[in-house]
């Protein structure tokens, strides 16, 4: 067989796969809306922030003081919803989820301050959420203590008499890399490309190559003068095109422009990297759909791939706060790879030079699953 | 209706799945190892975050200093540098997430009275975490500084530390958490991720078996037979809502039993909801197929729009609260999150009908909603 002949095959094949796709007007719309709707509301939309933080206030005191303290606690970050008298209003907004948390100020607290007496601010948190709640706590220590010590503490302690100018403070100098700003858009809209991509290239190879079977059809190209690779591989490479495509699309016109994101990184090695991991990770698809028989059985196959790929592979915990077997057992997910090797590139700036082990985890990942798939099309 | 014939539809599907023993059996095991593996590996506190330390100083003070993260749950010690490259490289790699540069005199400065610099190194790659460590090391640098600066005025003024502690810092905060004291997800996320599997779990079921036939044909037997639609549908929605019932049984077991979830709620009350639950579930399966033609479509949309929905808009891993205004509606026209307060109300809060109820009216208005859709564009009569 000549290579010319053989290059013909693939094109016909591929382009018969890209018209299957083609007319099936549902799922190419839904295509297009992950790269671009989807990709755009996960940016958008996830601000990791507190944000009009609901709380009721306790006021037993009813002071000056108290309502300044009070006051300090505004919007973007809290929101006041009720300002209640007894403790049994509050635990019942606390109960229905109506407030995050319940500020409760004493009975003296301006008799204290005024006479130089230490006083005790309470607050009751709904923890049901981590998150939010540790960030209420950090944030309204440090507004309880500020107006502690300016409005107060600095008329009482004798400080302007004394001389002293400087205080021996810890002056911490932060500085964020990767992500100076902590924009979260960039971070919450790159997972949901990896998300969508991971999701498509599992899952079309996959469906396609089952169809076939389903419907006899493969039965044709096994009698066609088609080898076991020209079966497989136009299919992974049509939703391969299909993918990066869309991806490029994602990328330029949606997440760079709306999200502003710098793309400093080396974006050809990026593309590259996303067309070896849709391989690989469409090889574990075609596997999973040489050993079952219905369309049916490898829906349920492969979403119990893909779920523990999508939540494992470090965009909801990082490996490092995972136990040991499960970091053990993610090397074996490529999107653990990919998701190491896209975002060094992205964020970290990083070459083949620091990337390889992913591409290297990938490559035998996707080599596997490829020769399992042949070795079953064989037979 | 006839109840017979919604049987005899109901036993015909039940006799093919069960045939299929594949399919059945991973349509069990697909939702027991999503729980186990999540529920394990899965973790939303930021905790044992890996630091380094470049110590310039190497003062009794900086070690203290230092002391504060090493001692804290928070940080994972991982040890002192030599030399500033080495916190480029470790940081690039993602072996640290946070450093730590203790420059010269720091021990000096604070002792004469002085502003002491350092410089705090974090990773920014994971936004949410990165804000969070951000916070834990401010509130540690913060707690060390306010004990320095009262030693340094008591020793000035010459008054007790005591004084000078009610003098700078007159209002201490006593935080209590409410629900879950300990403040870890590891309480609140094996019952939420009930919520999450059910979501992905359940509608795959009822795609499959209805665009199956669409996509077979075999479809046109009920088109031409004197079944309703009406019966036909729910005798198909019958054998995948109950084994969709029992995974969710299972699910409650592993979560209380496995991982030992604090039940405080009334059974009753979550029995219910999770039936309305599972239903909705099922029942978006059964929307999403009279909507498309082919397996692969069905398949694959039902993927993206419960994967997505259940990880970024029912609010297991996201709190409602803290989403934008746009998102938070989002999540307020899907059904998981409010299943997900039920779920934290019968949990978590220990509270009840008089709470949860319109939680609960939502549910069944969205599957009483979805089923009256898939009704009406459910036809016997195709185009095509």
């Amino acid at each position: 067989m000549t290579f010319h002949l053989w290059l013909h095959r693939l094109r016909v094949m591929t382009r018969k796969e890209l018209l299957h796709l083609g007319r099936d007007t549902a799922l190419l719309l839904f295509i297009i809306y992950g790269f671009t709707i989807d990709v755009y509301m996960a940016g958008a939309g996830f601000p990791f922030e507190l944000r009009n933080a609901p709380f009721v206030l306790l006021d037993n005191d009813r002071s000056e003081f108290s309502r300044e303290l009070a006051g300090n606690f505004q919007p973007p970050l809290f929101q006041l919803v009720a300002d209640v008298t007894v403790p049994e209003m509050s635990q019942n907004l606390l109960d229905r989820g109506k407030a995050l948390a319940e500020l409760e100020i004493p009975p003296d607290f301006y008799e204290s301050l005024r006479t130089g007496r230490q006083t005790e601010v309470r607050m009751n948190i709904s923890a049901t959420d981590n998150v939010p709640a540790l960030l209420f706590t950090s944030y309204a220590e440090q507004i309880i203590s500020n107006y502690g010590f300016e409005t107060v503490g600095m008329h009482h302690s004798g400080l302007s008499e004394s001389g002293i100018t400087t205080l021996p403070v810890v002056d911490d100098q932060l500085r964020i890399w990767f992500n100076a700003n902590l924009e979260d858009s960039w971070f919450m809209a790159l997972v949901e490309l990896f998300t969508i991509i991971s999701i498509l290239s599992i899952m079309l190879p996959a469906a396609a190559f089952v169809r076939e079977k389903e419907k006899g059809t493969i039965e044709q190209l096994r009698v066609s003068p088609l080898s076991p690779v020209l079966i497989i591989v136009p299919k992974i490479l049509s939703m391969t095109m299909v993918i990066i495509g869309g991806t490029f699309v994602s990328i330029f016109f949606v997440i760079q422009p709306l999200f502003d994101m710098p793309l400093s990184g080396n974006m050809p090695l990026f593309f590259l990297v996303t067309a070896f991991y849709v391989f690989s990770t469409a090889g574990i698809g075609i596997a999973a759909a040489s050993i079952v028989r219905t369309q049916g059985q490898v829906a349920m196959l492969v979403i119990l791939l893909i779920m523990p790929m999508l939540l494992l592979s470090g965009s909801w915990t990082p490996p490092e706060a995972m136990p040991d077997i499960i970091r053990i057992c993610i090397i074996a997910l490529p999107l653990y790879h990919y998701f190491e090797a896209g975002l060094g590139i992205i964020f970290r700036d990083a070459g083949l030079g620091q990337i390889w082990p992913s591409v290297l985890g990938l490559s035998i990942i996707g080599a596997l699953a490829f020769q399992f798939g042949l070795w079953r099309v064989q037979r | 209706m006839n109840h017979q014939r919604i049987l005899a539809v109901a036993k015909r599907e039940w006799r093919e799945i069960y045939r299929d023993r594949l399919f059945l059996s991973l349509a069990f095991v697909f939702p027991i190892t999503m729980m186990l593996a999540f529920a394990y590996g899965l973790s939303l506190d930021v905790e044992d975050i890996p630091i380094a330390v470049l110590d310039q100083d190497r003062s009794e003070l900086s070690r203290e200093y230092i002391h504060r993260f090493t001692d804290s749950r928070y940080f994972n010690f991982l040890g002192y540098l030599n030399h500033p490259d080495e916190i480029d490289e470790l940081l690039t790699t993602q072996r640290i997430r946070a450093a730590i540069v203790i420059p010269d005199h720091f021990q000096s400065n604070l002792q004469e009275g002085r502003p002491a610099p350092v410089q705090h190194l974090l990773d920014g790659t994971f936004t949410t975490r990165a804000r969070t460590t951000k916070g834990y090391m401010i509130a540690i640098t913060r707690a060390f500084e306010k004990d320095v600066v009262i030693d340094f005025l008591s020793q000035r003024l010459g008054v007790s530390p005591q004084q000078v502690t009610e003098q700078l810092a007159p209002i201490k905060v006593q935080v209590r958490y409410l629900y879950n004291q300990a403040v870890e997800s590891s309480q609140s996320l094996p019952p939420r991720l009930i919520v999450l599997v059910l979501l992905v779990a359940s509608p795959f079921l009822t795609v499959v078996g209805i665009v199956r036939e669409k996509e077979n044909g075999s479809i046109y037997n009920m088109y031409a037979s004197n079944t309703s639609r009406e019966e036909y549908l729910i005798g198909k929605l019958m054998p995948y809502a109950s084994i969709a019932a029992i995974n969710a049984l299972l699910l409650w077991a592993i979560a209380v039993w496995v991982f030992q979830a604090p039940f405080k709620g009334s059974a009753v009350l979550f029995i219910s909801a999770t039936l309305l639950y599972v239903l909705c579930t099922t029942v978006i399966g059964l929307v999403i197929s009279v909507f498309v033609r082919t397996q692969v479509a069905g398949v694959l949309i039902t993927a993206i729009l419960t994967i997505v929905g259940g990880m970024l808009y029912s609010g297991v891993l996201t709190p409602v609260s803290m989403l934008s205004e746009d998102n938070q509606l989002v999540c307020h026209l899907l059904p998981a999150m409010y299943y997900t307060e039920i779920v934290d109300g019968v949990f978590l809060r220990n509270v009840g009908l008089t709470v949860l109820w319109p939680n609960l009216l939502v549910l069944a208005a969205y599957t009483v909603l979805l089923l009256i859709v898939g009704y009406a564009k459910f036809t016997k009569r195709p185009k095509t």
